[in-house]
C-alpha cells in the first residue's frame, strides 16, 4: 500500500505545483456572482451583463470613466445635436452603423441586425426584466402588457419606433428622453445580435404580427439563455453555471486585438479561499468585500483600486405603515406601547431621527472613512449632483424636534418600534443600531428594537408597508438623476411609493426633468429636487458604496467606472506585464 | 429474500410520497410573494413580484400546486433551478459526480481507517494508544468541519502553495474546453474520466484537488465509526467465547480478526451505511470551503435562496438514497450474521 501511496502523493504534489499561477495571456477572476441569463433582453444583473458585454457590443459605450460621455462602438459616431444624430428636439436619434464587422459565427453586421435587435429586446420584455427603460424611451410606456396580456397595438408601436434608413438606424421617440444614450451604452437595449442566427435559435421571427408569441418568455426559457453570438472581442468558450465561465479571444474582431487570449470567471464563495488564490497568483483578481479590505491592502504583489459606485443606501421613513399583523409598530397607537401608522408623517419626528444619525462617526467606525456620505439620493458622480444641507448630529436639536412632534404627545407618552435591516448587511445593521441607540438616549420612554430579516422576505415586506423604517440601497440602471431621484422621491417611484412620500411639486419636477433636453433647465430642476430632500426630510441617506478592486500588480488596463461594480470586468482592456 | 427486497422497494414509493408532501407543505408555509421573491435579485425587480405570483400560479391552493408539480415530475420536468441557472435534472447530473467523486475517495478511507483505528483502540484498551486515538477522535468529531477545512487550506494552500482548491486546474479545464473531441466526460468525474481517456495528468490533477477535501471528510467522519468499532470490540472481547478461546491458548490475532472483529462489525455496518448515505448529499462545508460545486453546495445554496424545485428534488433523492442504503445494510446484516439470515 505504501509503495503505491507515496509515489501517488508525490505525483499529485507535482500536478498541483506545476499548474499553479496563471499564464500571461490568461486572466482569472474569482467571484461569487452567478449568471442569470445570457439573453441580452432578459439579463438584469451585473454578473450577466459582464458576460454579455464582453461577447456582444452596443452601438456606443461609456468614454473611460465618464458617465455622460460616450464613444462609438458599432455606430461610427455618437449622435449629438451638433452632428445631426439627435434631431427633432430630441425625438429622433440616428446611428450610422459600422461596416466590416463580423459576428462570431462569421456573418457580417448590417443595420438590419441592429434594428432587429432593438425591436426584439423590447418585444421580449420579460417580467422583471430591464426592458422598461427602452420601452419608456421608445414607446412611452414601461411595459408591453396589461393584466398579463399584450397592450393592443404595442408591438406595432415598437416596430415604427425603429427604422432602417440606408446604412443608418433611426430611433423615433414619442418624447425627448435625455438618458437614452446612457441606457443604450449598457446591455439593456443597445446590444446587437445577428438577426438570422437569432431567428434560427428561436427568437422573434421578424414578423411583427407574430411578436406576441415571443413576448415574456418564462424564467429560464429565454431563447438565448445559454448561447451567445456577438461581435465582441471575446466569444464564449464554456459556461458551467455556478462553476466557471470561460471567454476566448475572437480572432475575427474588427477592433484592436485584446492582449488576453483567455478570460476565466470562476465561482468561489469562500473568502479565505479567494484570498489565498489572489495571494498565490492563481487568481488575477478576486471579489473583495469591504470588511476584508484590510487583509488585502498590504498584500505583496496586489494592487487595490477604490472606485465610488453609483449606489446609495438610505434609512427610509414610511409615512403610512400597514397596521395589519405588524410587529414593528407595537400597539399601533401613540400610547407609549407603539407608534401610530402615520408616525413618520410628522416632519418633526423625521427631523429628530435625522439629527440622531452621527454620519461622521458612522463613516469612521463602520467604513474606516472609505465611503462617501451622500446628502441626497442623487449619488456623487451623477450629472447635476450638488451637495445639499444635511441634518447635523445634534441631540439637543433632536430632542427639540421630538418635543414638537404630534403636539408634544410623542415626548410625553414615548413610543416603541422596530427598525429593520436585511440580514448579513453589517453596514446597514450598524446604521440601524446607531440610529436606535441615539434616539433612545433622548428619552427613557423611547424604545427601539433592531431586527434583521432575510433579504427575500425584506423585499416582500417593505412593499407591504410593514416597516416604519426600511434600510435599502439602489444601484444605477443608467447614470442619470432620474433613475435615483424618481426612485426615492417620486410618489410612484420604487421606494417613494413605499415610503408613502408625496410632494406634488416634486412629482411635477421629476416629470419635467425626465423629458427636458436643455441641460441648463435640467440642472435647475434637479437642484431644486435635491434641496427638497433636505426640506422634506423623507429619509436618511446613510452611505454611497465604494467598491475595492483587488488585482495582482502585474495586471494593467483597469478603467474604473462608477456604473460597473466589482462583478464587472472589461477583458479587452486588460493586459499582464 | 427477494420478496423482502421487493416489499422494501414498494415501501420506497410511499416514503417518497410522504417526503414530497412534507417538503411541499413546508415550502407552502412561505407566502406566495415570498416564493416569488426567490426570482428577484435586485430592488428593481421587486416591483414585479405580484405578476410573478400570477405567472407561476403561486397563489393557487396547495393541492393544485402539488398535483401540477407531480404531473410535471412524471413528465420528467423537475423544474428550473435558480441557483444552477438551468433545469434541475440537468444540474443534478452536473453536481452529482462532484459529490460522488469526493465520496468515492473518502468513504472507503473512512471505513478502513475507522475500523482499523477502532479495533486498535478496543484491543489495546486503556493504553496510551487507546487514549491518543480517542482524544484524536473526540477532536475530529467536535471540531466544526468548516474550521478544520479552513485550517488545512491555510496550511497547505496558504503556506506551502499546494493542493489548490477547486475541482481541476485552469490549465486542464481550458484544455478540456478546447478539445471536446479528445476528452469525453464519461462520468463527470475528472479522476475517473482521465483514466478512461488515457490522460493520467488529468487524473492526477483531479486527485491533487481532492486531497484536502478527502482528508477533511475522513478526519471529521472517521471518529464516529472508530468509536462504534471500539465499543463493539470491547464488548466482544469480554464475551465468554473470546475468554474461552484465550484460555485455550488460541492465537490473539485469530481471536480478534476472525471472531471478535466480525461480530463487532454489525453495528459498524449500520453506522457506516448511514454515513455513506449522509455523505451523498455532500459535506456542505467541505464543498463550500474547497470550492467544489457538488450536491452539498447546491443544497445549501438552494435552501438559502428558497430554490423550491431543487429542494424538492434533492430531498427526494436523499430519501431514495436512505431507503436504498438501509436495504443494503439489511442485506449485509444477513450476510454477516447467520442468525439474521435464518430469521
Amino acid at each position: 500500500m505504501r509503495k503505491i501511496l507515496l509515489p501517488l502523493i508525490a505525483l499529485c504534489l507535482m500536478a498541483t505545483t506545476a499548474l499553479a499561477a496563471t499564464s500571461k495571456d490568461t486572466f482569472v477572476f474569482e467571484s461569487y456572482g452567478t449568471v442569470r441569463s445570457l439573453d441580452p433582453a432578459c439579463a438584469y444583473d451585473v454578473v450577466s451583463h459582464q458576460r454579455i458585454m464582453n461577447i456582444y457590443e452596443s452601438l456606443i459605450f461609456f468614454d473611460g470613466s465618464a458617465t455622460d460621455k460616450f464613444v462609438p462602438v458599432l455606430a461610427t459616431e455618437v449622435p449629438t445635436m451638433e452632428n445631426g444624430g439627435i434631431s427633432d428636439g430630441g425625438r429622433t436619434y440616428t446611428f450610422k452603423i459600422r461596416k466590416g464587422v463580423k459576428f462570431h459565427d462569421g456573418s457580417e453586421l448590417t443595420p438590419e441586425d441592429v434594428a432587429y435587435s432593438i425591436k426584439r429586446h423590447m418585444i421580449c420584455d420579460q417580467e422583471g426584466g430591464p426592458m422598461w427603460m427602452m420601452l419608456e424611451a421608445l414607446v412611452g410606456v414601461s411595459t408591453t402588457r396589461e393584466n398579463n396580456k399584450p397592450i393592443p397595438g404595442i408591438f406595432e408601436k415598437i416596430d415604427k419606433a425603429v427604422e432602417v434608413k440606408g446604412d443608418t438606424v433611426v430611433l423615433h421617440l414619442p418624447k425627448p428622453f435625455p438618458p437614452l444614450l446612457a441606457v443604450m451604452a449598457y446591455s439593456y437595449g443597445g446590444v446587437v445580435m445577428d438577426k438570422e442566427w437569432s431567428i434560427a435559435n428561436g427568437c422573434w421571427d421578424g414578423d411583427i404580427r407574430n411578436a406576441a408569441k415571443f413576448n415574456n418568455p418564462a424564467f429560464g426559457a429565454e431563447p438565448l439563455h445559454k448561447i451567445a453570438n456577438g461581435t465582441g472581442p471575446f466569444r464564449m468558450l464554456k459556461w458551467e453555471p455556478s462553476k466557471e465561465f470561460i471567454f476566448e479571444r475572437f480572432d475575427g474582431y474588427w477592433g484592436e486585438k485584446p492582449a488576453l487570449k483567455t478570460g476565466i470567471a470562476r465561482y468561489n464563495k469562500e473568502w479565505s479561499s479567494r484570498k489565498l488564490a489572489l495571494q498565490n497568483g492563481d487568481a488575477d483578481r478576486v471579489m473583495l468585500d469591504t470588511q476584508y479590505l484590510e487583509e488585502v491592502e498590504h498584500m505583496d504583489g496586489v494592487t487595490v483600486t477604490s472606485v465610488p459606485q453609483l449606489s446609495v443606501s438610505g434609512a427610509l421613513f414610511c409615512q403610512n405603515i400597514n397596521p395589519v399583523g405588524n410587529p414593528s409598530i407595537g400597539s399601533g397607537k401613540l400610547d407609549g406601547e407603539g407608534i401610530p401608522t402615520d408616525f413618520f408623517s410628522d416632519i418633526h419626528v423625521r427631523r429628530a431621527f435625522l439629527h440622531c444619525f452621527d454620519s461622521k462617526m458612522y463613516a469612521e467606525d463602520v467604513w474606516s472613512n472609505k465611503v462617501i456620505m451622500p446628502s441626497s439620493p442623487n449619488a456623487k458622480g451623477l450629472p447635476y449632483q450638488i451637495d445639499v444641507p444635511t441634518y447635523e448630529f445634534d441631540m439637543e436639536k433632536a430632542a427639540a424636534e421630538m418635543k414638537q412632534a404630534f403636539g408634544g404627545k410623542v415626548w410625553d407618552k414615548g413610543f416603541k418600534m422596530v427598525i429593520t435591516h436585511n440580514t448579513g448587511n453589517a453596514q446597514r445593521e450598524a446604521a440601524a443600531h446607531m440610529l436606535a441607540e441615539n434616539v433612545m438616549s433622548l428619552n427613557p420612554k423611547f424604545e427601539i428594537e433592531v431586527r434583521n430579516v432575510d433579504w427575500k422576505d425584506y423585499t416582500v415586506a417593505y412593499r407591504k408597508f410593514m416597516y416604519p423604517i426600511f434600510i435599502i440601497g439602489w444601484g444605477a440602471d443608467f447614470p442619470d438623476p432620474d433613475n435615483f431621484l424618481f426612485t426615492f422621491m417620486g410618489s410612484k417611484g420604487v421606494y417613494g411609493k413605499y415610503m408613502a412620500y408625496k410632494n406634488e411639486e416634486c412629482d411635477r419636477l421629476l416629470k419635467e426633468g425626465r423629458f427636458e433636453i436643455d441641460p441648463a433647465k435640467r440642472q435647475k430642476i434637479y437642484e431644486r429636487i435635491q434641496n427638497m430632500w433636505y426640506e422634506d426630510a423623507p429619509g436618511c441617506m446613510i452611505y454611497q458604496k465604494i467598491d475595492n478592486f483587488a488585482y495582482r500588480s502585474n495586471v494593467k488596463g483597469f478603467v474604473p467606472h462608477p456604473m460597473f461594480d466589482q462583478e464587472w470586468e472589461n477583458l479587452s482592456r486588460i493586459h499582464k506585464d | 429474500m427477494t420478496s423482502y427486497i421487493l416489499r422494501r422497494l414498494i415501501f420506497l414509493v410511499f416514503v417518497l410520497f410522504g417526503v414530497s408532501v412534507l417538503i411541499f407543505g413546508l415550502l407552502m408555509t412561505f407566502s406566495p410573494e415570498r416564493r416569488a421573491a426567490a426570482y428577484v435579485t435586485t430592488p428593481q425587480q421587486a416591483e414585479n413580484i405580484p405578476k410573478l405570483v400570477e405567472q407561476y400560479g403561486l397563489n393557487k391552493p396547495f393541492h393544485v400546486q402539488y398535483v401540477r408539480w407531480v404531473k410535471e415530475v412524471a413528465e420528467g420536468n423537475l423544474g428550473w433551478s435558480l441557483v444552477a441557472a438551468r433545469p434541475v435534472a440537468e444540474a443534478f447530473w452536473n453536481y452529482f459526480p462532484t459529490t460522488l467523486e469526493l465520496n468515492l475517495f473518502a468513504s472507503p478511507l473512512v471505513i478502513i481507517v475507522g475500523i482499523w483505528l477502532g479495533t486498535l483502540s478496543g484491543v489495546n484498551r486503556d493504553t496510551w494508544l487507546d487514549h491518543t486515538t480517542r482524544i484524536g477522535a473526540i477532536i475530529g468529531w467536535s471540531l466544526p468541519t468548516f474550521l478544520f477545512a479552513l485550517v488545512l487550506l491555510m496550511v497547505f494552500y496558504g503556506y506551502f502553495d499546494l493542493f489548490q482548491p477547486g475541482i481541476i486546474s485552469d490549465k486542464i479545464s481550458l484544455w478540456v474546453a478546447n478539445n471536446p473531441d479528445e476528452f469525453t466526460r464519461y462520468t463527470g468525474m475528472y479522476s475517473v474520466d482521465g483514466i478512461l481517456n488515457g490522460r493520467l495528468d488529468v487524473t492526477l490533477n483531479a486527485i491533487s484537488h481532492l486531497v484536502l477535501p478527502v482528508l477533511t471528510q475522513v478526519i471529521v467522519v472517521v471518529a464516529l465509526l472508530m468509536r462504534v468499532m471500539r465499543s463493539g470490540m470491547i464488548e466482544e472481547m469480554n464475551k465468554d467465547y473470546v475468554i474461552t478461546a484465550q484460555a485455550k491458548g488460541a492465537d490473539s490475532k485469530t481471536i480478534y480478526n476472525k471472531h471478535a472483529k466480525r461480530n463487532a462489525m454489525i453495528p459498524v455496518i449500520t453506522v457506516a451505511g448511514q454515513l455513506v448515505a449522509l455523505s451523498m448529499e455532500g459535506s456542505i462545508a467541505v464543498e463550500v470551503v474547497f470550492g467544489r460545486q457538488g450536491m452539498g453546495w447546491w443544497l445549501a445554496e438552494s435552501a438559502t435562496q428558497l430554490d423550491m424545485p431543487v429542494l424538492m428534488s434533492v430531498c427526494m433523492f436523499i430519501g431514495v438514497v436512505f431507503v436504498l442504503s438501509n436495504l443494503i445494510i439489511d442485506i449485509m446484516y444477513a450476510y454477516i450474521d447467520p442468525r439474521i439470515r435464518l430469521q
